[in-house]
């Protein structure tokens, strides 16, 4: 099954979003903010990461950045309580953007959505 | 291809091109060209360089207004045969240029750009020497421009091809020396890719073959000279659309496999101030007659293209008050497939199917423009992205008709 990794700094979120895609059958990682982030990527090779946008010490669009240089279809899902910071660009890099809510069904249908996207490698 | 050719300077090596397609531009040319060269000068000193008109033997005088511009950079002028037009055409002697001259980033810049900074230079050619192949810009453009792109380039080629390019059909863009090549030797070339057809063209081509594809935010919005928006749209209109048909058929083993879309990366930002762009003004009372028209004059093709569950819905369409207008996505994007699927299966005449689309095509913008008229940019842009996911999720449809 897919392995989903949660970047929020929020421990409630994160143990709420661990407990509901579990139960989807997803095997979860979590992190609680953008420390070691490309090493934790490098190490557990995740197929989707979740991630919010605004951290105490992180910013999620300037992760986002770093990790399109290097995972360039590494499927990203931004995830955040505003949606004010769709007016930025940057979230263009990101496979889908989800405003943060209590009911899950719009995350997990971008999440099955990034999941599934298939481009044939080969031209 | 090229018919004449001026380099003043003897350039026989250059690492940077930055190519200005034009025909009958005098008045505007030397607006890009000082521009282009600002920007050689200010980011790429170190690098040898050339500016490049490709023309279409203008007889206004843009030869001469080219190499009278004054710049650092030197300049190469090159024409096709008397007779012969098109951006494409233009385009086809850069390529041809890039290769004779070993340039490892070539960048386009359209002749009739008034807000073009040296900055658009550097964004378009920085990313090719960060080894990405194809650079497509980003502008901030009005909601009421581009319809085209925004109902049927953007969306469909995202659909097919599986990458999200807001603006596959730019104009100004970034390209490696290799990627010229291959838009050389490719054998896709035909009357309309040598017309308008190029832009889709060039980034359909950069997408499917997996190049590594970057979006440039630009910063400035796209201006340039005033055209008539009615006649420019429908000189382009056929010939994108055949050219998208035709890569359709061309690429079907390719967008058969592909299943919803990925992100494109970006690069630029930090660019100060974002400039917004000026307002265009669409007649929707022209848009409406245009499409009523249409509709009347060609209803019996359209029983033959659109399936019959499409057709029943086109005429709850057709019926609806204008003021109360809607053409749903889903319906559109099923229609823009039947299209395709008679363009290939050339049951009729290619050119008078792809005429056929416009009217409803005016439809579908005077719908968009009611749908979005209360609406900030952002919230267009989200709009725009619901209507691509329903072309994405149409697909099935597509795949299930085109391959029966």
């Amino acid at each position: 099954m897919s392995k989903i990794l949660i970047v929020d700094d929020e421990e409630g979120i994160r143990m709420l979003y661990s407990m509901e895609l579990q139960d989807e059958g997803y095997t979860v990682v979590t992190l609680p903010d953008g420390k070691g982030l490309m090493e934790v990527i490098e190490q557990e090779q995740p197929d989707c990461i979740i991630l919010d946008i605004k951290m105490r010490e992180y910013n999620g669009l300037d992760l986002l950045q770093q990790i399109r240089k290097k995972y360039y279809d590494l499927p990203v899902i931004l995830n955040s309580a505003y949606s004010s910071f769709k007016v930025d660009l940057k979230t263009v890099a990101a496979d889908y953007y989800v405003v943060k809510s209590s009911d899950l069904s719009e995350l997990k249908e971008k999440l099955k959505l990034a999941l599934e996207c298939s481009i044939p490698s080969q031209p | 291809m090229k018919y004449a050719e001026e380099n003043p300077d003897g350039v026989t090596k250059a690492d940077v091109i930055i190519g200005i397609p034009s025909f009958n531009e005098a008045p505007s040319i030397s607006f890009p060209t000082t521009q282009a060269d600002k920007g050689l000068v200010k980011y790429y000193k170190d690098r040898s360089a050339v500016i490049i008109n490709c023309d279409n033997n203008s007889d206004d005088g843009t030869r001469e207004a080219f190499l009278a511009t004054s710049t650092q950079t030197p300049k190469i002028y090159v024409s096709t045969e008397p007779g012969v037009k098109g951006k494409g055409a233009n385009l086809r002697n850069l390529f041809l240029k890039a290769v004779e001259l070993g340039a490892h980033a070539i960048v386009v810049a359209d002749a009739d750009l008034k807000s073009i900074t040296p900055l658009w230079i550097r964004n378009l050619c920085e990313p090719i020497f960060d080894n990405y192949d194809f650079v497509a810009p980003l502008y901030i453009r009005h909601k009421y421009d581009v319809t085209v792109t925004n109902n049927i380039a953007y969306p469909l080629t995202r659909s097919l091809y599986g990458r999200r390019v807001r603006q596959p059909m730019g104009g100004d863009v970034g390209f490696s020396g290799a990627l010229a090549k291959q838009f050389l030797d490719a054998d896709l070339w035909s009357d309309e890719v040598e017309a308008f057809g190029i832009d889709i063209w060039m980034t359909t081509i950069a997408v499917r073959g997996r190049s590594s594809v970057i979006q440039s935010f630009m910063g400035k919005p796209k201006i340039h000279k005033v055209r008539d928006l009615d006649s420019h749209l429908e000189m382009m209109f056929e010939d994108v659309i055949c050219t998208m048909f035709d890569l359709m058929i061309r690429f079907e083993s390719f967008w058969r496999e592909v299943k919803w879309s990925r992100p494109t990366a970006v690069f630029g930002f930090g660019l100060g101030d974002v400039e917004m762009p000026p307002p265009v003004d669409l007649d929707t009372k022209k848009l409406w007659d245009k499409f009523i028209s249409g509709m009347r004059a060609d209803w019996n093709l359209y029983s033959t293209v659109i399936s019959q569950e499409n057709m029943n819905k086109l005429e709850e369409v057709v019926e609806l008050p204008v003021g109360g207008f809607e053409f749903p996505s889903g319906l559109w994007a099923k229609i823009i497939y039947d299209f395709a699927i008679t363009y290939r299966n050339q049951s009729m005449d290619r050119h008078e199917l792809v005429r056929a689309l416009a009217p409803l095509h005016y439809g579908k913008t005077l719908s968009f423009v009611t749908e979005t008229n209360a609406m900030n940019n952002q919230q267009v842009e989200e709009f725009i992205e619901d209507q691509c996911v329903q072309f994405e999720k149409a697909k099935s449809y597509l795949v299930e008709k085109w391959f029966a």
